[in-house]
């Protein structure tokens, strides 16, 4: 403006008076016509201009109140004419004919939509010519501009009784004809939602909330507290959750497509609370149907859903990881029934034919728990969506079954032996490697892995000194898998087996070297010299009386070991060995491999008559022999397949009183000839409780090993923190009795390890 | 006669053109966008009122010639800074210096009832 200023004095014109050139009312009727016309959809024929500048007008010379309640008055009276010709004819007529009432129903929701579009359209229109009302009038009169006082005015007039409730039931009714399976207009439905959704009464509340929602979720808890009901009683465990899913779904599309959203959590939470929650176990436990059906008939999408539902409540997890516990824990106790059951009937069977029979028990004991462990495995991947708490539960379901069976350390060993053996059934390397890492899983459950590692060294010791194993890697390639699940103590001893193996093919060399310096001995003679903390197997020898030959030989071996290393002992272990022996029969020679004890015994026979006998206490005078030791032998030379000995009398045990003689007939279409020992693999009843003696004195060493490296650490503990750590320390290896520790500690208080402190709860250590 | 020029903003709602008239005859031509710059003219060319005037696209507009043709000037200066950011100069000074001092009263209630 200053610029204005320097201008000169430019005559500033007045505006052209406002003056009321016509009078208000007249003003007022002509704008109150027009509104009519709005109303009756004829705004294309007005002027815009027009009616803004009355409105203008009126709001101008302050009859802005005038206007304001005129409007309001025209908008009602347009309100209550639609309802009356509108809303009023599509009222129910009572008909209690389903089809009737579900489309009179859709009539009234689509007529309300139609007064609704109509109202919102004129209130549009109402709205942009009264702007000038809206802002000058409306803010300093403080009232509601035009458009809210026309939603206030279509809340007063339209959602009212009895037109309210006849919709809410209209709603409800068409939810539940849709729920029953039958199609109804949802956009119907929708438009009158929205209404809802969109008017809101004094306090903010939405007439959604306030009139429709509440009865909306009583109906929806009476229909599904009734469908459960319904739906246990006529289905089986899959179709009830199939049914139940398809609810959720169906319930979640309806909130998503004419619903409010909000109202989605609140259905939610009814399905659950009637259709899950109160029939979890009824569900699962379904005879012929439930859970346990489901895993017989691999049915993994029925699983997942069983999965996916049950995790939406929280006693969902709980109930199932029941569920799956019992499962495991029923196969399991088949699978450890199977394996028992043959001991019982044993009697009558032959010894032989058991023991191969409870082998095979062994190996398809382990076999059933791998499968049953491929099955849980597969079902926790493909259905239960690898949730970590599931496989824990599963974990210890497993864990809780293998261990009741006490042989399963036995067992899983012998499963082990039967895969590490050489030339069996042809599995290639892959194969045995993917059962033996399957194998480590099982034995990851066993708690007792000292008596797991006992059996292991027993069968370990054989395949080595039989040189029946597959391969030196096969065997290496287990140890490290031990050494990564128990560490570099457990397998030791097992490493130890191996380099002593090494050892002795090196002194063998030299050994060879040295004969062939000196006079060499009859008998060719291979020696493995066993590191005796190592084996397992050097329990007092079982001794025999060798013939001079052979005592000349392993006297020879003897003197050079000793040359060589001094300051050891070497003890034999004919019961260990085998030879290889040529007999002449009548037919022809034979080249015989057996056990070096059996030749013992064979050499007996070389020096006797064609048709002479020897005695069993013979026999036993001259080898010095043990009694259950020269039966297996002689067993395996005169029961077996192939008969070098002849029983008299003929028969599968051997008696204290049979006597033996040479069999010369013997003949076979074989050159070579093995005589394998008859072993009992699996151990019986007294090699057991011999094992467990071992073990448990095994066991009692390792505590006081352990208490001793504990208190020599801390000087003084607690005795219950004590007890805690010898436990932790010791479970890696096997699973420590409390009292039996107590007693250790008693035991080593009266050694004048420990000391009793005077509290009487805690302990010193002595130096 | 005035066509006012102004950046063509490609969006077929305010692309086209309309007519704002005066009292006294005038008639000036300008884009939809430039139009809607008052609320009144919008209300009044807004198709879901669909009023006489939107369906003939024409704002009769009562003043003269000379006030229509500032309260455009100003419509399409508005239309034409309205997307301008923070860092860019509106030259407001520049455009107060164009308002003749005689018309600014006129000027004033045009603009309240074309509210702008």
């Amino acid at each position: 403006m200053a610029s204005a200023a320097r201008r000169g004095r430019p005559k500033i014109k007045p505006p052209r008076r406002h003056g009321p050139d016509v009078s208000i009312d007249q003003t007022w009727n002509d704008l109150a016509n027009n509104i009519r016309e709005i109303q009756n959809h004829n705004a294309p024929n007005l002027s815009f201009e027009e009616n803004h500048r009355f409105a203008y007008n009126m709001v101008l010379h302050k009859q802005g109140a005038m206007l304001y309640n005129g409007v309001n008055q025209l908008v009602a009276e347009n309100l209550d004419h639609l309802a009356n010709t509108q809303v009023l004819p599509t009222f129910p007529s009572g008909s209690s004919d389903e089809t009737v009432q579900s489309q009179e129903a859709e009539m009234l929701l689509k007529a309300l939509r139609n007064i609704w579009d109509d109202h919102t359209s004129n209130m549009v229109r109402l709205g942009q010519i009264l702007k000038y009302m809206d802002r000058v009038y409306a803010k300093s009169a403080e009232v509601p501009e035009i458009w809210d006082a026309g939603l206030n005015l279509f809340l007063k007039h339209i959602i009212r009784s009895p037109i309210k409730e006849h919709l809410v039931t209209a709603i409800l009714n068409q939810i539940q004809f849709e729920r029953d399976g039958y199609v109804v207009n949802r956009s119907a439905i929708k438009g009158c939602v929205d209404v809802f959704i969109t008017l809101e009464d004094v306090n903010g509340l939405t007439v959604y909330k306030r009139d429709l929602e509440p009865s909306l979720l009583r109906e929806s808890r009476a229909f599904y507290e009734a469908e459960g009901l319904k739906l246990l009683q006529s289905c089986d465990a899959p179709e009830y959750l199939r049914r139940v899913e398809s609810r959720f779904e169906s319930e979640d599309s309806r909130t998503h497509h004419y619903l409010s959203r909000n109202t989605a959590p609140a259905l939610r939470q009814i399905l659950q609370d009637y259709l899950l929650t109160p029939h979890l176990t009824t569900v699962i436990s379904m005879e012929s149907s439930g859970l346990d059906a489901m895993i017989d008939l691999n049915k993994t999408n029925d699983m997942a859903r069983l999965y996916r539902l049950f995790i939406m409540v929280p006693t969902g997890l709980p109930c199932l990881k029941r569920a799956f516990k019992d499962s495991i824990r029923r196969r399991g106790d088949t699978i450890n029934q199977a394996s028992s059951g043959v001991e019982g009937s044993q009697t009558a069977a032959s010894k032989t034919a058991q023991g191969v029979q409870i082998l095979a028990l062994a190996l398809k004991w382990v076999q059933d728990v791998l499968d049953l462990k491929d099955l849980f495995d597969k079902i926790w991947k493909e259905a239960l969506s690898c949730d970590r708490e599931l496989e824990s539960t599963l974990n210890e379901a497993f864990e809780n079954f293998i261990n009741l069976n006490e042989k399963s350390s036995e067992f899983i060993s012998l499963f082990i032996d039967e895969h590490l053996r050489k030339g069996l059934k042809g599995k290639t390397d892959t194969e045995v490697d993917a059962v033996l890492d399957k194998t480590i899983t099982v034995f990851r459950y066993i708690t007792d892995k000292d008596v797991f590692e006992r059996y292991y060294k027993g069968h370990l010791a054989k395949r080595l000194l039989l040189g029946r194993s597959v391969s030196d890697d096969a065997e290496r390639g287990m140890l490290a898998k031990l050494k990564v699940e128990c560490g570099h103590q457990f397998t030791q001893k097992l490493e130890g087996m191996f380099h002593d193996m090494k050892l002795s093919e090196d002194t063998m060399k030299a050994y060879k070297t040295h004969l062939s310096q000196t006079v060499a001995p009859k008998i060719d003679i291979s020696v493995i010299v066993m590191t005796s903390t190592f084996w397992p197997t050097s329990q007092q020898a079982a001794t025999c009386t060798f013939p001079l030959d052979m005592i000349q030989t392993s006297k020879s071996f003897e003197q050079f070991y000793l040359s060589q290393h001094s300051g050891r002992r070497l003890t034999w272990q004919p019961s260990l060995g085998n030879a290889d022996v040529r007999v002449t029969f009548k037919a022809r020679k034979h080249d015989l491999n057996v056990s070096t004890l059996a030749l013992v015994i064979l050499l007996l026979f070389a020096d006797l008559g064609p048709d002479e006998f020897m005695t069993y206490e013979e026999i036993k005078q001259a080898t010095s022999i043990v009694d259950n030791e020269l039966q297996r032998q002689l067993q395996s030379l005169a029961c077996a397949k192939f008969k070098i000995l002849k029983k008299h009398p003929p028969g599968r045990e051997v008696d204290p009183s049979d006597s033996f003689s040479f069999n010369a007939d013997f003949s076979s279409n074989l050159q070579k000839i093995k005589i394998s020992t008859i072993s009992s693999k699996v151990e019986s009843g007294e090699e057991r409780k011999e094992t467990k003696d071992r073990i448990d004195e095994e066991r009692r060493h390792q505590t006081e090993a352990c208490i001793v490296r504990i208190m020599k650490d801390r000087k003084h503990m607690t005795h219950n923190d004590l007890i805690n750590e010898v436990t932790r320390q010791l479970a890696t290896r096997f699973l420590p009795n409390p009292l039996n520790i107590k007693k250790r500690i008693e035991n080593l208080i009266e050694r004048e390890y420990l000391q009793r402190c005077d509290d009487r709860k805690s302990y010193n250590y002595l130096a | 006669m005035a066509d006012v020029d102004m950046t063509a903003q490609a969006d077929d709602n305010t692309n086209d053109w309309v007519r704002v008239t005066s009292d006294d005859g005038y008639s000036f031509v300008v884009r939809r966008k430039v139009a809607n710059a008052s609320e009144t003219m919008r209300d009044m060319l807004d198709t879901a009122g669909n009023y006489a005037e939107a369906i003939a696209r024409t704002c009769p507009v009562q003043q003269r010639g000379l006030i229509v043709e500032k309260l455009l000037e100003y419509m399409s200066f508005k239309a034409h800074y309205e997307s301008a950011g923070p860092k860019d100069e509106v030259p407001v000074q520049e455009f107060m210096d164009r308002i003749p001092p005689e018309i600014v009263l006129e000027l004033l209630l045009a603009a309240d009832y074309q509210n702008m």
